[in-house]
């Protein structure tokens, strides 16, 4: 282990005396304050610290993983193209010890960068209502609603009820001839599906839209939870404002008419403005002993509106779960985990390839992570096609990409406090650790039996 | 006591392809060579012959086409083998950003010497090579003679039992020169065995005991340097100056028996008189920013001072416990004079020593060779008399 050591040592101070870390490091210095300062988001305090944080930890990220593709793909490249390699593998080195090193020295510069500047940005990010005028009001929204870290929940979802009203409008469409000829009952019914899926979540002038949770746990019966929405709508006014009614609590006690109500219905009138995210605060007593809670919405019939929410960001309940600290901690080493993988990728493609071709590989995974989910899905388009080909061929190699986008993409828990659960922390980190074991165990063996010297006669 | 193999080839082939596969060049061709426990042996050879070739296999940097190699009686790659050997490049491919202590620091530590040890054999090597002013400047700001030195510093750090140095001359100057052959012939007389690659036929006749000439990848001649070189029609006679009267007897006494003969005082060699002006403006404290070496006055002291300096790099000990158990560098402790046969029986008698089919040989070379350093001291005394002396 010492002779790990001593190689992850003299890569970390060649990436320090090769100027190359200070650069980014200068860059970071310099730009992390500045943006603390010119950061406003949507005006309010929390808008500002979310958009810094964001930005910031998104910049972080980014520039650190460009600066371990270019330190993890230069320090053995640059060592066999200048033959130092002579007099480091005939010392008593095995040679996966020499990869490994490279490794470990990459990784130890990205762990003392990453902490250094999260801690930064952790710093500012909690000083920044000094820089400005701030109400009560924002300071306590900013604590609640950033300051934290909260379970997510998205309403159960009743596909028999969607079932059966896409049957009734097959059989309705049946009955008055108008059924499509051209298209399949399967595709037909599809459509009704998707409508019908629509419509639970969707409330004409004087409707309603419910959602039920289950196992809604707050840590604290005193505390309060959060009601997150989105929505859109059929007629647009000019002031784009929506009248509306919530109903929050045990629904189950007026839906089978208990006679006294055991846990209370909370009442919020509000106006808001559509295809924006908002969120309110609400009593945590609403929620039932069993974790039960329902959110009904009640659309005012002055809106002359039908009022949409999706599926994907129309609802959520929140409730604080832990803390910011932690929260940020395990999205910054979620961060580490990504580098430490460019790290190996860097290093084991060195082991068979030169530094450009190397790099541009590496430059192509990056930005395949940042974009996965895109690239995931038009592929899977392709392979409706040919469908064994690309099972062996395309789709274990995208496996093999990292993944940072959609659910993968921890700025956006950071940002809306929402908790990382362990399961989802151990499944990022050990996805990468796997792909990373398979790389340095390929590299490993390639580097074992590849000569070494140019051949010069 | 047995004497035994330091490097063996059998069949050793090289040859390399083109992009298709197609066999371009025989580099080095059917190559059986045998290096003998505290031998001095040279690969001789122009350039493009195969001798880095040959070195680069020995220590695991390429592959044989065919063939097998045996150091140390196993495979150099492994690290109980290589925790052994020394090795020199061809040139000293060295980190730019390190200064000299850490670069030696580093190459301390790849051998799992403990802190204590590098620490000690660094300050003694440094010193040897005349670079203990400039420990803290980075290797990128050294000239090429420079470089080499840490190169030599760093084959040397572990205390090898075996050292291969591939044109260990090359971009030296004469003092440096003259210092590696003097640390040559001292590594000899404490029982360690070198391999050297030289196309500079001068320094190998120096310090070699054995050479291989090699062309075209395969070897022309190999033999002692002695069986090699000796005029056996001539015979020549060194004494101290004589007067004119003695001479013109000489000459009657051999014409008289029908011989030719050509008497003159001898040449002081270049080397040695070039080393006598570097001593000489040393000592009037010129200053200077390349490497400074003690040059001591005559060769007896010469070859004190490289004792001295080796006494020091051996004196400092492994500290047992200290160092993982497998990957223990194995710094042997070498003896002052003779050879450290235990540790090499032990390492030679692996299985793969088993299939070789050479039989063994009486080995006399520490006799040999002090005859050798008898008769080179004479002449070099010789040499260095005060020039009042020298001349008739």
């Amino acid at each position: 282990m010492s002779r790990v050591w001593a190689v992850a040592k003299n890569s970390f101070v060649s990436a320090m005396r090769m100027k190359t870390a200070i650069v980014f490091m200068l860059l970071l210095i310099v730009l992390l304050p500045i943006m603390s300062l010119t950061s406003t988001g949507d005006g309010t305090l929390k808008g500002r610290v979310q958009s810094f944080v964001s930005y910031g930890l998104g910049l972080t990220s980014f520039l650190l993983s460009i600066l371990t593709i270019v330190v993890s793909c230069y320090t053995l490249s640059s060592d066999i193209k200048n033959k130092r390699i002579y007099m480091v593998v005939t010392k008593p080195i095995r040679r996966f010890e020499l990869v490994l090193g490279k490794v470990l020295g990459v990784a130890v510069l990205d762990f003392l960068l990453l902490f250094v500047f999260s801690t930064i940005i952790y710093s500012l990010a909690l000083e920044m209502h000094r820089f400005v005028k701030t109400s009560p009001e924002e300071l306590a929204a900013v604590n609640n609603e950033f300051f934290t870290a909260r379970m997510a929940l998205k309403a159960n979802y009743d596909e028999g009820v969607v079932s059966t009203r896409a049957e009734e409008a097959y059989k309705n469409l049946q009955s008055s001839g108008q059924l499509s000829e051209d298209k399949s009952k399967q595709v037909i019914m599809n459509e009704l599906a998707e409508a019908a899926r629509h419509s639970l979540y969707s409330a004409e002038p004087g409707g309603v839209v419910i959602w039920e949770f289950e196992k809604v746990k707050p840590a604290d019966t005193n505390d309060s939870f959060f009601v997150r929405f989105k929505f859109d709508a059929s007629n647009i006014p000019t002031d784009k404002l929506f009248y509306g009614v919530w109903y929050i609590g045990d629904y189950r006690q007026i839906k089978y008419g208990q006679d006294k109500v055991k846990t209370p219905i909370y009442t919020v009138a509000r106006k808001d403005v559509m295809r924006m995210v908002h969120e309110f605060q609400v009593p945590a007593d609403a929620v039932a002993a069993d974790g039960y809670l329902a959110v009904v919405f009640y659309n005012e019939l002055e809106n002359n509106s039908t009022v949409i929410f999706s599926e994907e960001e129309g609802m959520e309940v929140l409730y604080k779960a832990g803390s910011f600290a932690e929260n940020y901690a395990l999205a910054v080493l979620i961060i580490f985990s990504r580098l430490v993988f460019f790290a190996v990728l860097g290093v084991s493609l060195t082991t068979w390839l030169g530094f450009p071709v190397a790099i541009l590989i590496c430059f192509v995974a990056f930005f395949t992570g940042v974009i996965n989910g895109f690239i995931t899905t038009s592929f899977d388009y392709m392979g409706n096609n040919m469908a064994i080909l690309y099972q062996f061929t395309i789709k274990p190699f995208l496996w093999l990409l990292p993944k940072f986008d959609e659910n993968y993409n921890i700025n956006k828990y950071v940002i809306d406090a929402r908790l990382i659960q362990s399961g989802f922390f151990a499944m990022a980190v050990v996805n990468l650790a796997i792909k990373s074991v398979l790389l340095l165990l390929a590299s490993f063996i390639i580097f074992a039996r590849r000569e070494l010297a140019k051949i010069i006669v | 006591m047995t004497e035994t193999n330091v490097i063996e080839t059998f069949s050793l082939t090289k040859t390399f392809s083109d992009w298709w596969g197609r066999d371009r060049v025989i580099a080095v061709d059917n190559l059986n060579l045998k290096v003998r426990n505290n031998q001095v042996f040279g690969l001789l050879g122009p350039n493009g012959s195969g001798k880095t070739t040959i070195l680069k296999m020995l220590l695991g940097l390429l592959h044989p086409t065919k063939g097998k190699v045996f150091v140390l009686g196993g495979d150099s790659k492994d690290p109980k083998i290589s925790s052994q050997i020394g090795f020199l490049p061809e040139e000293s491919y060295l980190y730019p950003y390190l200064n000299a202590r850490e670069t030696l620091d580093f190459y301390g530590r790849l051998f799992g010497l403990n802190s204590r040890v590098r620490k000690a054999r660094i300050d003694v090597l440094l010193d040897m090579v005349g670079l203990s002013g400039m420990a803290n400047r980075p290797i990128g700001t050294f000239s090429k003679g420079m470089s080499r030195r840490i190169g030599l510093a760093q084959a040397l750090i572990n205390d090898p039992k075996l050292l291969i140095l591939d044109e260990p001359t090359s971009g030296l100057d004469p003092i440096g020169t003259r210092q590696i052959k003097d640390l040559i012939v001292e590594l000899a007389k404490r029982g360690k065995t070198v391999l050297l690659s030289s196309h500079l036929l001068a320094d190998a006749e120096e310090v070699c005991d054995r050479v291989a000439i090699l062309y075209g990848g395969l070897v022309q001649r190999e033999g002692k340097i002695e069986d090699l070189l000796e005029q056996k029609d001539k015979t020549q006679i060194t004494t101290s100056v004589l007067n004119d009267r003695t001479i013109e007897q000489i000459k009657r006494i051999v014409e008289k028996d029908g011989g030719e003969i050509e008497i003159k005082p001898p040449m002081q060699k270049l080397e040695s008189y070039f080393i006598d002006i570097v001593r000489e403006a040393q000592q009037a404290r010129k200053h200077t920013s390349g490497a400074v070496n003690r040059m001591e006055v005559s060769d007896t002291q010469r070859a004190a001072a490289m004792s001295d300096v080796l006494d020091k790099l051996v004196a400092a000990k492994i500290e047992t416990g200290k160092t993982e158990k497998v990957e223990s560098p194995a710094v042997v402790e070498t003896e002052k004079v003779g050879t450290d046969y235990g540790v090499l029986n032990q390492l030679t008698q692996g299985s793969s020593l088993q299939q070789m089919p050479e039989p063994v040989e009486q080995f006399e070379k520490p006799k040999e060779l002090s005859r050798q350093d008898e008769i080179k001291k004479n002449i070099l005394d010789e040499l260095t008399k005060p020039e009042g002396d020298q001349n008739e």
